[in-house]
């Protein structure tokens, strides 16, 4: 079982985080490239930056976000907040990374760190069942949607236990395995799924306004590859 | 299996339609900038439904298909399964989705369900725009003749018919309304205004939406009151004077066609800017499109009316006489002005000039609620239940709301839509006005706007 365990978060956690990392730079740089080339490509290259920024800090904190559907939307805080943290700052999590990197790191209060993971599985728990009951979550919820709320809900379940061998049922040594297993899963599907919304949000706004920007033949163009040059309205 | 909708088409032709569609789409994507919006749409949307809980059109009627994600899914569908590597490797090992006439058809009748007022952007987390996949559906669809009969028609006059606009208005016709204005004025209001037709050099061309022409005669007298009030350099164009640009809401070729034709005559006339009426989608058209079509930063500068009245005002050029308009007013924003934050305080401040007892709706300006007759709707006769029921009927509570007797909107079609929404939720007293027909009869008329000193200034002359 521990040559596993180290197995899983020694090689298996280096080759995963590595396709993480460079899945989201592939991520964040083709979208970059495509609004760079999409600006230069537009009629009119005047953009409202401040409007812009403005729009994308203002979903930074979750104030804005609590106006509208404050349950739903106060449990996607609580589990953001989780997800976010608890990898990055739980003395556990911050061990394993000075394994590999000799840097200082802050960690989480033990105990705000349980009650952050605790939260944040209650949060998707509730999520998953928002999108199984209410009406509008319901139809456009697909089976990616729910596949990966699943794997977030399991990989922060199993987490939860192996860190509190008394709160778990089976072998605290074996949920442990499968808590590594799944953050390594993880970490594969956060550039490959929609969990790669983390690294494209800061663009998405500029996104979509460049995406008003027309070029300036684009019209004419279409007209041509249609054949539609002379065609009468 | 023939397409049909709850508006009227022009025949169709359905044979080898899905791929027609598709060939349509292949070639906007070629040329556009719509594919990598659409990439990572298709990767990120979170399908949280929040864009539900903000769409008036959804609230009012329930139904699945009018939630903004919803309907951007059925484009997306259509972009994953036939733009994307992994909708090719699906469609090799599973039982892909494969675009039939039935699926184009749900497309064609539920983006013409939305009124592309873009309220659903300003909720999204992730800055999800549906209202320019909406945009982007409809164009696929107009490539396939997909469109309705309403907006086509117009825009066929305009384009390609005798008089180049879309309410058919002879030239002739045109500068005879103008001249009967002017009387009109001088007889109701007491004081002169001048429509100074194809004066080459002025600073302004101005195009109001042609439709004021015919319906909105104090709009048009409240515009040249101003005009004349301040001393303006403007004139109207005999070969093109119409504001209104249909290509915005379905057709992005014919969008840049039109605001050609707009551009086209600035040059003409020898003048510097183009000056819009009060319309939402002429101004955003012009605003964001000229520059876009027509010569980048070398195209003409666009101002609206709104805009010139309120520096008017501040400049001292224009005065007006506070309190002049006793009953409760409100003020309807026009989406396609507000949304963006370009036009929300100023005719407010305007208002305020004027207005002895103001209110607002709630909410307003950016998060304002639509008309329900956005996105080209409203000149779609054959949906007036839909649109006045369901699609206006948030709007109609806030007016309710208000207890105002004049709804000021500064748009032709938001006014043509309010009307109607009035007429039919039990709102039948409240007059529903452009600003400048409030302006209008709250100006402050320059001496030599007086009939007595026109005729002594013409005796001089």
């Amino acid at each position: 079982m521990d040559a596993w365990i180290d197995f899983a978060r020694g090689p298996l956690f280096r080759v995963a985080l590595v396709i993480c990392l460079l899945g989201l730079a592939y991520r964040a740089g083709t979208t970059v490239y495509h609004i760079v080339t999409s600006w230069r490509a537009a009629g009119d290259r005047s953009l409202p930056i401040r409007g812009i920024v403005r729009a994308t800090l203002s979903w930074v904190l979750p104030f804005r976000l609590l106006r509208a559907r404050p349950v739903y939307s106060a449990a996607s805080v609580a589990f953001h907040a989780g997800i976010l943290l608890v990898p990055l700052f739980s003395i556990g999590h911050v061990a394993l990374w000075q394994a590999d990197l000799p840097i200082w790191w802050p960690t989480l209060v033990p105990a705000l760190a349980t009650w952050l993971a605790v939260v944040a599985a209650a949060a998707l728990v509730m999520l998953i069942a928002i999108r199984v009951g209410a009406r509008t979550a319901r139809s456009l919820t697909s089976a990616h949607d729910q596949g990966v709320l699943l794997v977030l809900l399991a990989v922060t379940a199993s987490g939860l236990l192996s860190a509190h061998p008394g709160w778990c049922p089976v072998d605290a040594r074996a949920m442990l395995l499968a808590h590594l297993l799944l953050a390594n899963l993880t970490l594969v599907l956060t550039p490959t799924t929609k969990i790669a919304h983390c690294i494209v949000f800061p663009f998405m706004q500029l996104l979509f306004e460049v995406g008003w920007h027309f070029p300036a033949e684009t019209g004419r163009h279409v007209a041509v590859a249609l054949a539609k040059e002379d065609e009468k309205v | 299996m023939p397409i049909s909708c709850s508006y009227y088409l022009e025949p169709v032709d359905t044979g080898d339609l899905p791929r027609r569609f598709l060939e349509a789409f292949a070639a906007i994507l070629a040329h556009s900038n719509y594919a990598p919006v659409l990439d990572v749409l298709s990767r990120v949307s979170a399908h949280c439904g929040r864009c539900a809980v903000t769409c008036p059109v959804y609230e009012a009627s329930g139904e699945e298909r009018d939630i903004p994600c919803h309907r951007s899914e059925l484009l997306l569908k259509v972009y994953r399964r036939y733009f994307t590597a992994a909708g090719a490797i699906r469609a090799r090992f599973g039982a892909p989705f494969t675009l039939t006439e039935a699926h184009i058809n749900m497309l064609a009748e539920d983006v013409y369900r939305c009124t592309a007022c873009r309220r659903c952007k300003n909720e999204c987390p992730l800055g999800i725009d549906h209202g320019m996949v909406t945009h982007l559906a409809r164009w696929v669809l107009a490539e396939v003749n997909i469109i309705p009969k309403a907006l086509k028609v117009a825009v066929r006059e305009q384009l390609d018919g005798k008089t180049h606009n879309t309410s058919a208005i002879p030239a002739a016709a045109m500068i005879d309304t103008c001249e009967f204005l002017a009387e009109d004025c001088r007889d109701t209001y007491g004081f002169n205004i001048s429509f100074p037709i194809d004066r080459e050099g002025a600073e302004y061309v101005f195009f109001p939406a042609v439709s004021d022409y015919l319906l909105e005669p104090d709009t048009l007298m409240g515009n040249a009151a101003v005009l004349t009030a301040t001393g303006a350099s403007w004139t109207i164009g005999t070969q093109y004077f119409d504001g209104i640009n249909y290509g915005l809401f379905y057709s992005d070729r014919m969008l840049d066609r039109i605001v050609s034709k707009e551009a086209d005559e600035v040059r003409r006339l020898k003048a510097k800017k183009v000056l819009i009426g009060e319309c939402g989608h002429a101004s955003r058209s012009a605003k964001f499109f000229i520059k876009t079509f027509c010569g980048g930063e070398d195209a003409p500068e666009v101002v609206n009316i709104m805009e010139y009245t309120l520096r008017a005002l501040r400049d001292g050029k224009l005065r007006l006489r506070p309190d002049s308009i006793n009953e409760r007013v409100t003020y309807h924003d026009p989406c396609n002005i507000a949304r963006s934050g370009w036009i929300v305080d100023q005719p407010r401040e305007i208002l305020r000039a004027i207005c002895e007892d103001f209110v607002d709706m709630t909410p307003n300006g950016r998060d304002n609620y639509c008309c329900g007759g956005g996105g080209g709707s409203v000149s779609i006769d054959e949906i007036r239940p839909f649109r006045t029921r369901v699609g206006g009927a948030t709007k109609a509570e806030q007016i309710r709301r208000t207890e105002a007797t004049i709804l000021v909107a500064p748009c032709a079609n938001c006014k043509k839509q309010l009307r109607e929404v009035c007429d039919d939720n039990g709102l039948g007293h409240v007059k529903v006005v452009g600003l400048h027909d409030l302006v209008l009869k709250a100006i402050e008329v320059p001496e030599f706007m007086r009939p007595a000193a026109a005729t002594d200034e013409a005796k001089e002359g």
